[in-house]
């Protein structure tokens, strides 16, 4: 087994679905977490001057999506067939969709970015969400199966499941118009691995 | 819901052909505006692997009326035998892997992910100058291309002009043959030189790319065949 370190910030976030498809698949992974203080001298080291970095025996890859993409797919957590592992990629894509959006209120409500966040929610935030969130609770309604895709947890599910969670501790009643998506977040919450994961992991934001 | 009934006859149509013939070929139709745009990397992959697709471009009138049946109220969407699929980059990947241009390991596959992504960050940084650059924004360009244009420019490129050296000058992005990321880059770089000539010249190794790309005899063809647009 490859030696693996994932280096990312001191949150859940983007780096967050990496980690927990590592812990779901059993595979061990050195968690590094970078303060913000120390980051200016590690950002060069890194290939696109960004976190998250997974190092593979040394070999760094970037870009959160594609990390858990490589990690997801050797260990059968990126759909079954050619189609289903497309219909993962295409979930995934339209959250980042959703999140540049949201990001326009969100990143000022967490405190990353300047602004009115008032204002920033009334214009982004609502609309951001029910574009986004009417897409999950039809796609959780024809897959069936309780997850997104297919008949068992892909990465896609570790994703929406976290962000969902993030949001709904951050905004309480944020998603009350979408009871499939917190359901959705428990059932994955609830897999032994996840939960395991859940109990022990750093707390952060 | 949805009026789709047309979309879901089709389904079960090629579900019975496949029955029928176990051996064919899937049937593909691409459908977006009538652009480059998000779609061209998937037309690329098909000229490349020579699959015959339908080139299915929306006039804009009948947007409404089709986004009603699209999975995610987006173009473009791909269908397989009649079944759906959404997203540019999770269909280029999917065209990509089945004709043999994603990357030939799984660690080249992933570098080619991760430049995909990152182009995607740069585009959506970009997109408020170069929307002036085409003209369907107003702003003051001169300046916007020196607070925003140039630096986010310089700062994606940069790391593509250092992948293609890293990656031995060969031409192409990664790994020693055409993936989907060289076709991305190559169509982008077309576009903006169309309204804004010159303004990648400072990265001779992605020019190279580039080169090699509308050099491939493939592609070279399907170029000189397409509807011409100016995005």
């Amino acid at each position: 087994m490859p030696v693996y370190k994932f280096y990312y910030f001191p949150v859940r976030s983007l780096g967050e679905v990496v980690r927990q498809i590592f812990k779901l698949a059993e595979v061990d992974f050195e968690d590094v977490r970078i303060e913000d203080k120390n980051w200016p001298e590690f950002k060069d080291q890194t290939p696109f001057g960004q976190m998250p970095v997974l190092e593979v025996d040394g070999k760094p890859i970037p870009q959160s999506f594609a990390i858990a993409r490589y990690i997801a797919s050797q260990h059968g957590l990126a759909g079954k067939t050619p189609f289903e592992a497309a219909w993962v990629d295409a979930m995934a894509d339209q959250w980042r969709d959703f999140r540049f959006e949201f990001r326009n209120y969100w990143y000022i409500f967490m405190g990353y970015w300047e602004g009115d966040a008032e204002a920033a929610k009334a214009k982004h935030a609502f609309s951001a969400r029910d574009k986004f969130y009417p897409l999950i609770v039809n796609q959780l309604k024809e897959n069936g199966s309780g997850f997104l895709v297919g008949d068992s947890a892909t990465w896609i599910d570790l994703l929406i499941s976290d962000q969902a969670v993030t949001i709904n501790k951050e905004l309480p009643g944020f998603l009350d118009a979408y009871p499939e998506v917190i359901a959705h977040a428990a059932k994955v919450r609830a897999i032994p691995q996840i939960a395991k994961w859940i109990e022990t992991r750093p707390e952060t934001r | 819901f949805r009026a789709c009934s047309m979309s879901r006859v089709f389904f079960y149509f090629f579900e019975i052909l496949k029955y029928i013939l176990p051996e064919t070929m899937p049937s593909y139709k691409l459908t977006y505006f009538d652009t480059q745009g998000f779609a061209e990397v998937s037309r690329q992959l098909f000229a490349l692997s020579d699959t015959p697709f339908e080139d299915n471009r929306l006039p804009r009138e009948e947007w409404p009326e089709y986004q009603k049946c699209t999975p995610f109220g987006k173009m473009p969407v791909l269908e397989v035998d009649g079944q759906k699929l959404p997203q540019s980059f999770a269909i280029a990947r999917f065209l990509a892997r089945k004709f043999g241009f994603a990357g030939k390991t799984e660690w080249e596959q992933a570098w080619v992910d991760a430049l995909g992504d990152q182009f995607k960050d740069y585009l959506n940084a970009f997109l408020p100058f170069f929307r002036v650059a085409f003209g369907t924004a107003t702003g003051d360009l001169e300046a916007m291309k020196k607070s925003d244009g140039e630096p986010i420019r310089d700062n994606f490129f940069g790391i593509l002009e250092k992948q293609a050296k890293d990656n031995g000058s060969t031409g192409f992005l990664v790994g020693s043959s055409l993936t989907w990321i060289d076709l991305i880059v190559a169509d982008h770089m077309g576009v903006v030189e169309y309204h804004l000539p010159h303004f990648l010249d400072g990265f001779p190794e992605v020019q190279r790319v580039r080169r090699n790309v509308i050099e491939t005899p493939k592609i070279k063809e399907w170029l000189e065949k397409r509807p011409e647009r100016p995005y």
